[in-house]
């Protein structure tokens, strides 16, 4: 090939490679924004927890990771760090950093994720926001709110549910896209009383931790708003009131760790208690089977009863296409003892009649309900919440507005909840910023010293031709630089301190290359070949030698990189990343720059080329 | 100038150094340093860091509100935090990390909870008036370093059963036998190293370590490049055994082989120089060192051990084996007839190991038989 053709693919690659860095993959911001680099947090500072995922001992499966790493996430996101990052690394290990932050929360969020199937027996708005400023205007404005959730929720659910052929073996979902009863004021109404009614169920024993966390909240929000929230026996309405939630205002200070310790009435009656509040509550706030427990769900509180089937009675779940509804749906098997309880569960709900608190809940949810709801709660989150439409004692299915992707969700969120992961805390750092800022110094300090001697090594023993080698490492470096920006904004790549040493021990590498390419030139030489003879020659030579070392060290690279975890895996990125750019540089620059100098009469100057030497040496003996 | 002295000699690649007729002596060096390093893994072991063994770290920077601390106020601090948290447990003397306004120091102790780490970080702040961001802390099971060893041991596994296949393909088993050889002197005198100097072990040198791996095998497979170059035909020919063409290969690749292994270990060093000279302790020190004396090992390696014992195998291979004998009766014959002139016999010709080649190679380093030919009638010179 004709040296400028491979110069114009160089320069052909560093226009797409910088294209993209400017303007690919989310580019955003001034000029120099976009040319930053993913640092990591050992050099920029920061907080950094790893939780290794396990099931029942062995690594988690691929479904159940992505779970997992969701899990964490939504524990992040309820400690109020949503710029935290959670990243999966190797097989088995989630990394939680915080840029730039110290936060040590975030370094115990290890408990396990657990399922539990719940009857939902109570419903009413997230209406803090109303409830705080309530509507100057009539209770007209929010009567218009009420068509909402039938409106949209009665397409999918209800309709799907109806055309199930297998009623008794079945559950229908309105979980997909059911309309959420968003805060609508007048979605109350008739959810208070059902409310009101399960009331009078057992309540969970007080601990004394609890009392005296609860008599200090009292005294937070004042004695006398105390007892009027204990003395709530259902929601407060605000539909017809629209004030009556303002003397609750203290509770909408709480924090969530207080709400936490609120007895689930208060919690689900208080109006100024939002949804924000109630998410935020410490992991595991939901997981006691033996109370009743009070979550969100589709931006209203729902109330729950105690669990009486949990996720170690799920066999298996499995999406399937019913092929004569042409429909997707969940197929869900339990265990033998599993089997009973879920069969008692649904009997309950199935049998329930429209008096029942848990109907009241379910029209209030859906439209067109005939039986009550059982919620499926995974770690903090409801996933979805049939209504069941049979006593289930065999396989049950449920069905909903599922596409195969959505099918395949829920079944892998009930798999998690068969087979539970649990999490055990692996390395936690907290940098500081002046530590994080001293070692990227060192790391940069550390790679100019390791250019500065190989340029100082190649101009030393090459004479001129370490030009073409400085060159080339620029070029490298340029490229390199590049990617590393559009890797870190498209997959993440984040630069650590390893990660830079995996460069600098690159650029060893990448001189190495030149290193067998000159040699091979000198022997050549050395056999009396005329530089210009000389230069393909040695090319072609060395080209299969670059080739075979460079493979070792990409294949080295590659998999330290799938096997390893943690920092491994940068440096294994970064040493792979310079391997293979050292040979696009080696291939469109280096070679075709060799090959136009062997066409000057420079090359040939022992002072100049450094390949002189071999060159008189040959002439002199000849 | 350019004719004589051994540094030019060795420059053109001529030097002709024995490198393959004394494989014997360095077989010998290395079974003994196989043995020193084995014997130290089981008398001395390791000295592993707080990843391995399990434990948590504090550090705290040295200038606070423009008031200098020293190592003791901070031991003592932090000390104190300790054992307020955790009666009993030991904490390591505070050590310096970094110079001036953003010198830290480091502080060990025993492995604590995440609540505890956060309890005794209350502590330290209020003890030394600090603020809560700018206490560093690490924290790490025991579990995790196994399970870094695990995976270190796995990629281990799989690169090297990879980079056989490679190397068969590429060039042949022998050659990968060799290689292999030397990769696994490398690694087991480099952990000897680590184990008879006491160098601390952290998930650093291992991740190092295994860098080691591909770079150690790169400057074998240069030679082997070379080698293969060389030998190629080479029972066609009568007038070089394999060990003697080898022990040309070996010459020829050994300002490169030097070269490399330089140009390699320089950034390394510059790696080092800062890791271990001016932040005192850290990823830097600890990578730096693991690549310093695994690639220094590997290029030394990749001369005297992965050649010799590639010439060791090739002369055990039947056609070589008769190859090997056809040149050495060849050459007795001509000696006997030569020896007569007062030319000379060369002793080491009917050695054991047939590397000697001084006697009947044309000059020292001289190219192989098959280049040599179109070698000379270079056009343009006069």
């Amino acid at each position: 090939m004709h040296p400028g053709r491979q110069l114009g693919v160089l320069g052909l690659v560093f226009v797409v490679l910088y294209l993209l860095v400017f303007f690919g993959a989310g580019a955003s911001g001034t000029w120099k924004d976009r040319l930053e680099p993913k640092l990591g947090l050992d050099l920029i500072g920061g907080t950094q927890a790893t939780y290794i995922a396990s099931q029942q001992g062995a690594p988690p499966t691929k479904e159940a990771m992505e779970l997992a790493q969701e899990i964490i996430e939504s524990r992040v996101n309820a400690l109020g760090v949503s710029e935290a990052e959670v990243v999966i690394q190797g097989n088995n290990t989630i990394v939680v950093s915080l840029a730039g932050k110290a936060d040590d929360q975030l370094k115990d969020l290890s408990k396990a994720a657990n399922m539990r199937f719940r009857l939902l027996t109570g419903v009413t708005g997230d209406v803090a926001s109303v409830a705080l400023n309530p509507p100057s205007p009539s209770p007209s404005v929010s009567a218009s709110g009420s068509a909402k959730p039938s409106a949209s929720g009665s397409a999918a659910p209800s309709a799907s549910g109806s055309k199930a052929p297998e009623v008794t073996s079945s559950a229908s979902t309105g979980g997909q896209g059911g309309g959420a009863p968003a805060p609508s004021v007048s979605a109350e109404p008739s959810a208070a009383p059902s409310a009101s009614a399960s009331a009078p169920a057992a309540e969970a024993p007080v601990t004394a931790d609890q009392k005296e966390q609860r008599a200090a909240i009292a005294k937070k929000v004042g004695a006398a708003v105390w007892a009027a929230a204990e003395k709530l026996t259902a929601p407060v309405d605000l539909s017809t009131e629209p004030k009556a939630g303002l003397p609750f205002k203290p509770f909408s200070t709480l924090t969530p760790l207080e709400v936490n310790a609120l007895d689930p009435q208060m919690q689900f009656n208080v109006p100024t208690i939002s949804c924000e509040q109630l998410d935020k509550r410490p992991n595991g706030a939901i997981d006691d089977i033996n109370s009743e427990v009070i979550a969100c769900y589709q931006g209203a509180k729902v109330m729950l009863d105690k669990a009486e089937v949990v996720g170690d009675d799920i066999d298996k779940a499995s999406p399937q296409l019913d092929t004569t509804q042409n429909q997707w749906v969940v197929s869900l098997d339990f265990k033998s003892a599993g089997q009973n309880k879920w069969a008692a569960l649904t009997r309950k709900a199935f049998e329930a009649t429209t008096s029942d608190p848990c109907y009241i809940a379910a029209s209030s949810l859906y439209p067109n309900v005939e039986h009550c709801a059982v919620a499926v709660v995974l770690d903090k989150e409801i996933v979805s919440a049939p209504q069941i439409q049979g006593v289930l004692t065999g396989q049950s299915q449920i069905t909903g507005d599922f596409n195969s992707a959505s099918a395949k969700e829920l079944a892998d969120q009930l798999n998690f909840g068969a087979i539970p992961v649990t999490f055990e805390s692996g390395p936690a750092q907290t940098v500081s910023a002046t530590v994080g800022g001293q070692q990227l110094e060192a790391g940069l300090l550390a790679a100019a010293i390791g250019l500065g001697l190989v340029a100082i090594y190649s101009f030393f023993y090459y004479r001129m031709l370490g030009l073409v080698i400085f060159l080339s490492l620029g070029l490298s470096a340029l490229l390199t630089f590049g990617a590393l920006v559009f890797l870190g904004r498209s997959i993440g790549f984040t630069l650590t301190l390893a990660g830079i040493v995996g460069f600098i021990v690159s650029l060893g590498v990448a001189a190495d290359s030149f290193v067998i390419y000159f040699e091979r030139l000198k022997d050549e030489i050395h056999e009396g070949r005329s530089p210009r003879s000389a230069v393909p020659r040695a090319w072609h030579r060395a080209r299969r030698t670059i080739i075979s070392a460079n493979a070792i060290t990409i294949m080295c690279a590659v998999v330290l990189y799938i096997v390893s975890i943690g920092q491994v895996q940068g440096l294994a990125f970064a040493l792979g990343l310079s391997t293979v750019l050292d040979l696009v540089v080696v291939f469109l620059f280096r070679h075709p720059i060799m090959t136009v100098l062997a066409s000057t009469k420079a090359f040939l100057s022992p002072r100049v080329s450094g390949l002189g030497r071999a060159l008189r040496t040959s002439q002199k003996e000849a | 100038m350019a004719g004589s002295g051994f540094a030019n000699r060795l420059y053109q690649g001529e030097a002709n150094i024995q490198i393959i007729g004394r494989r014997k002596m360095w077989f010998t060096i290395a079974a003994v340093l196989v043995a020193i390093s084995l014997g130290s893994f089981v008398f001395r072991g390791f000295h592993l860091g707080i990843e391995f063994a399990g434990g948590s770290k504090f550090s705290v920077p040295a200038v606070v509100a423009g008031q200098t601390l020293t190592a003791e106020d901070v031991f003592n601090a932090v000390g104190d935090a300790v054992h307020e948290v955790q009666p009993g447990a030991q904490v390591t003397a505070a050590q310096q990390i970094g110079e001036g306004a953003s010198a830290n120091f480091v502080v060990r102790s025993p492995a604590l909870s995440s609540a505890e780490m956060a309890q005794v970080k209350g502590l330290i702040e209020a003890d030394l008036g600090l603020e809560a961001s700018q206490i560093g802390d690490e924290q790490v099971s025991a579990a995790w370093g196994g399970a870094v060893i695990d995976k270190a041991i796995l990629g281990l596994v799989i690169f090297l059963i990879l980079v056989t296949v490679y190397l068969v393909v590429r060039f042949e088993w022998r050659m990968a036998v060799a290689a292999l050889a030397s990769l696994l002197l490398d690694m087991i005198v480099t952990a000897g190293v680590y184990s008879l100097v006491g160098f601390e072990l952290t998930p650093y040198t291992v991740i190092g370590f295994l860098t080691i791996l591909g770079f150690s095998l790169y400057d074998v497979v240069v030679v082997f490049d070379k080698i293969q170059e060389n030998t190629r035909g080479i029972t066609a020919g009568s007038t070089r055994t394999y060990s003697e063409a080898t022990n040309l290969a070996v010459n020829q690749t050994l300002m490169r082989s030097l070269n490399t292994g330089l140009v390699a270990l320089l950034p390394v060093g510059g790696v080092l120089f800062i890791g271990a000279g001016l932040l005192g302790a850290g990823t830097l020190k600890d990578l730096g060192l693991v690549l310093f004396v695994g690639m220094g090992i590997g290029v030394a390696a990749s001369i005297v051990f992965a050649a010799p014992v590639l010439s060791y195998l090739k002369d055990q291979e039947p056609r070589i084996k008769a190859h090997n004998a056809r040149v050495m009766a060849k050459r007795n014959q001509r000696s006997v007839a030569v020896s007569q002139d007062g030319t000379g016999t060369n002793p080491a010709a009917s050695d054991e190991v047939p590397a000697f080649a001084g006697s009947t190679t044309p000059r020292p380093g001289a190219r192989p038989a098959q280049k040599r030919g179109g070698s000379r009638p270079g056009g343009k010179r006069p």
